[in-house]
């Protein structure tokens, strides 16, 4: 059978990442920070590490932590203040520098992006020269590093990317892909988060390997509507383009809770964390929306939304707070226990247009491609 | 500008420039269709959608010489409507045209022709002729392999190309990246040397829309790197060209399929076609099974159930199952003109190659499915 064999149009695809994109910046601006455990992000009791620089990580400082754990972890940490027009502006500087090899770029914030260099714009002659070649060129004009993956699919150069970081290189040829993904916790799978870790343990399944043993029909008893995702996805096939003209329609985040949330007070303040985490993606992505959507879960996995809508784009971050915590008073006081809560923020700037471009191309998974290189 | 000229005459060429308009344009001129009468006699109808543009030019009595621009679809319209046999008459003056035929009066709005945009050729070094029966099987035995994904523009056309081999030949190619056409033909004097070039799939569709009226004569061809143009009969087709690399194809052809399957394509082909009358939009899958002389077809699908059909064939081979996207199967039977089509196949996962025999100018590669 076609399993293992590579049955996709090969497609050759950067995944650039850069290191602690913000927390570098502030370093490179500032000389007095650099070698320090620095965090971008408000020190403040609600406040939230934005991103974090490599020498705060090491004491176990992460993107998305409440600063007080944070300050814990790492009592020398230094917070600064973020500079959003500064990182847009690196932000451009990097694109134009992906758009020098390809017009095929998808940007995925500010610091991240897929490029389709199948075309090899600039006649390099291989995909992990230009991913060189793009490293070196941020780094000569940002004085930033930032780290590549180079595979045949974006699954697959977006795990290489992260494979050696900080300033390095992945490749994972075609070949390569099955073993690669084998030897891959479930974790790094996107979409597969503690929960459904924790899940997959139980089910005895650690690996790509071990999900890859899973027929599909299981998978989807399972983990539902990922499960087609979890089946291509553990055979290293991911069938997805990179999509130039892709505009996001939603920004948001979700967290399941290990204890179900009850009091109102915990719901208020898990509610409040989710705020922070939300609003930084927002803003990390650059996105504006009109439509902010609660979705709450109950423990007895019956599930709630409720959205609203304002005239105007959500200004700032009090703005959304707002709204985000009048939608959490409709569903209170809750009766059973919250294992999810969940904001979203939706209608975004530039989305319409891109509804009505958006052709429905729909690729079927069993159909195999011809291998061009 | 005024002119006089027979509806059916309008009509006709009106036909061939107002397909290359696009029914909505942003840029009001695209609706336009440039007219223009010359002290010769005779007018030039002219449409373009900034790629793509044609030039048809009628027999007329010109009165006054000059040109103007009126909506092609109202005035393909109009000449539609007009009884048959009349004389249209043009008359633009003041920003305005008015054309009279018979007790039907009208006077349309109009753009100057100075906006007009007219697609610069440039040189065009290359020039060759080909019979439009040629040009024909060309088109018609590649077109439908052309990809219609907007991210590999590349891909979005014919590819022609010229190769040495043991004769000089010239190559028209089509991929969408699960099939492969291919069509290789003599190479016309006055080809040698010609870039590679790929032609939009809009180009080829007005392009094969002429050829139908223009099927006995030979057709010439004039083209750069970054322009095409076909003249034939009393039609200019002129097209940009697609700015990008096709892929190497040819190493996607196989040549070491061992496995020959020899079979009427016509019931191998209705045969698809009856089994496949239980497959679903998502599941297009038809399963073949390859046994001694006869191969089974076989649709299975969750909502609708089960069909298959056993189809004689000649085949040695040892046994084995392949599937297929029943509509590309199809597709590619349609295009055999013979009683027989060979499959030359290695394993379910393979490329599979068809063609009627090894003598015949088109080649087809299909990519299985998973079934």
């Amino acid at each position: 059978m076609t399993e293992s064999a590579p049955d996709l149009l090969q497609r050759k695809i950067i995944h650039i990442d850069m290191d602690a994109f913000f927390a570098s910046v502030e370093q490179r601006d500032d000389p007095e920070l650099q070698g320090k455990p620095v965090a971008v992000g408000g020190s403040s009791k609600r406040g939230v590490v934005a991103a974090a620089s490599y020498e705060a990580r090491e004491y176990g400082v992460r993107s998305a932590m409440p600063s007080i754990t944070a300050k814990r972890r790492c009592p020398d940490l230094i917070f600064v203040k973020h500079r959003f027009h500064v990182y847009r502006e690196v932000s451009q500087q990097i694109r134009a520098i992906f758009r020098m090899h390809s017009e095929l770029v998808e940007p995925l914030s500010l610091d991240e992006a897929f490029i389709d260099v199948t075309q090899d714009k600039m006649g390099i002659g291989n995909a992990t020269r230009i991913a060189e070649m793009i490293r070196a060129e941020i780094k000569k004009q940002t004085n930033l590093t930032a780290s590549a993956g180079v595979s045949y699919n974006k699954f697959l150069a977006k795990i290489a990317s992260d494979q050696n970081k900080p300033d390095g290189i992945c490749v994972i040829k075609p070949h390569q892909g099955a073993d690669f993904v084998a030897q891959l916790p479930v974790r790094r799978f996107f979409g597969v988060g503690p929960k459904t870790a924790e899940r997959m343990a139980k089910l005895n399944i650690h690996n790509g390997a071990d999900l890859r043993a899973q027929s599909e029909d299981f998978l989807r008893q399972h983990f539902g509507k990922s499960a087609g995702y979890l089946f291509r996805a553990s055979r290293g096939v991911d069938h997805r383009e990179v999509r130039a003209d892709r505009i996001r329609k939603s920004v948001g985040g979700e967290r399941t809770y290990g204890d179900d949330l009850v009091t109102d007070s915990d719901l208020q303040d898990a509610f409040e964390n989710i705020i922070d985490i939300v609003w930084n993606s927002i803003e990390k992505s650059g996105a504006r929306g009109r439509t902010v959507t609660l979705k709450a879960k109950y423990a007895d996995f019956r599930q709630v939304t409720r959205s609203h809508s304002v005239d105007h784009y959500v200004a700032d971050k009090n703005e959304f707070a707002a709204i985000g915590r009048e939608l959490l008073e409709q569903i209170m006081p809750v009766e059973n226990g919250v294992r999810l809560l969940g904001l979203t923020l939706a209608n975004l700037e530039g989305a319409e247009a891109a509804d009505a471009r958006s052709t429905a191309s729909v690729h079927d998974a069993n159909q195999s491609t011809f291998d061009f290189d | 500008m005024k002119a006089t000229i027979e509806r059916a005459a309008l009509l006709k060429s009106l036909g061939h420039v107002q397909s290359v308009v696009e029914r909505r344009n942003t840029i009001p001129i695209l609706s336009n269709v440039l007219i223009e009468a010359s002290d010769g006699g005779g007018i030039k109808l002219m449409a373009t959608d900034l790629d793509l543009q044609v030039v048809e030019t009628v027999e007329a009595q010109v009165e006054t010489a000059g040109s103007i621009t009126v909506s092609a679809h109202t005035l393909f319209d109009i000449a539609r409507k007009l009884p048959d046999g009349s004389q249209v008459q043009m008359d633009a003056a003041d920003g305005k045209m008015k054309v009279n035929a018979g007790r039907a009066r009208f006077n349309l709005q109009t753009l100057p022709r100075d906006d007009f945009p007219i697609i610069a050729e440039g040189d065009l070094p290359t020039r060759f002729e080909l019979p439009a029966t040629s040009l024909i099987q060309i088109i018609d035995k590649t077109k439908f392999a052309i990809s219609t994904e907007e991210t590999r523009y590349y891909l979005n056309g014919i590819f022609l190309h010229v190769q040495d081999e043991d004769t000089p030949v010239l190559k028209a190619a089509a991929t969408d990246g699960h099939r492969l056409a291919r069509v290789t033909l003599p190479r016309p004097a006055g080809a040698e040397g010609m870039p590679d070039v790929i032609v939009p799939r809009k180009c080829v569709n007005e392009l094969r829309k002429l050829l139908d009226e223009n099927s006995e004569s030979s057709v010439q061809i004039d083209l750069s790197a970054s322009k095409i143009r076909f003249t034939l009969g009393s039609a200019i087709l002129t097209s940009k060209l697609i700015d990008g690399t096709f892929p190497d194809y040819t190493r996607v052809i196989p040549t070491g399929n061992d496995k020959l399957l020899k079979i009427d394509p016509k019931s191998f082909a209705q045969g698809v076609d009856r089994v496949s009358t239980i497959a679903t939009e998502k599941t297009r899958a038809v399963k073949m099974a390859l046994g001694d002389d006869k191969i089974t077809l076989s649709v299975t699908s969750p909502e609708n159930g089960k069909a298959e059909e056993e189809v004689p064939g000649s085949y040695t081979e040892e046994a084995f199952e392949i599937g297929f996207n029943s509509r590309y199967l199809m597709d590619i039977l349609s295009e055999i003109e013979g009683d027989t089509v060979e499959l030359h196949l290695a394993d379910a996962g393979a490329p599979t190659l068809i063609r009627e025999n090894d003598k015949s100018a088109a080649l087809y590669v299909l990519m299985p499915m998973r079934v």
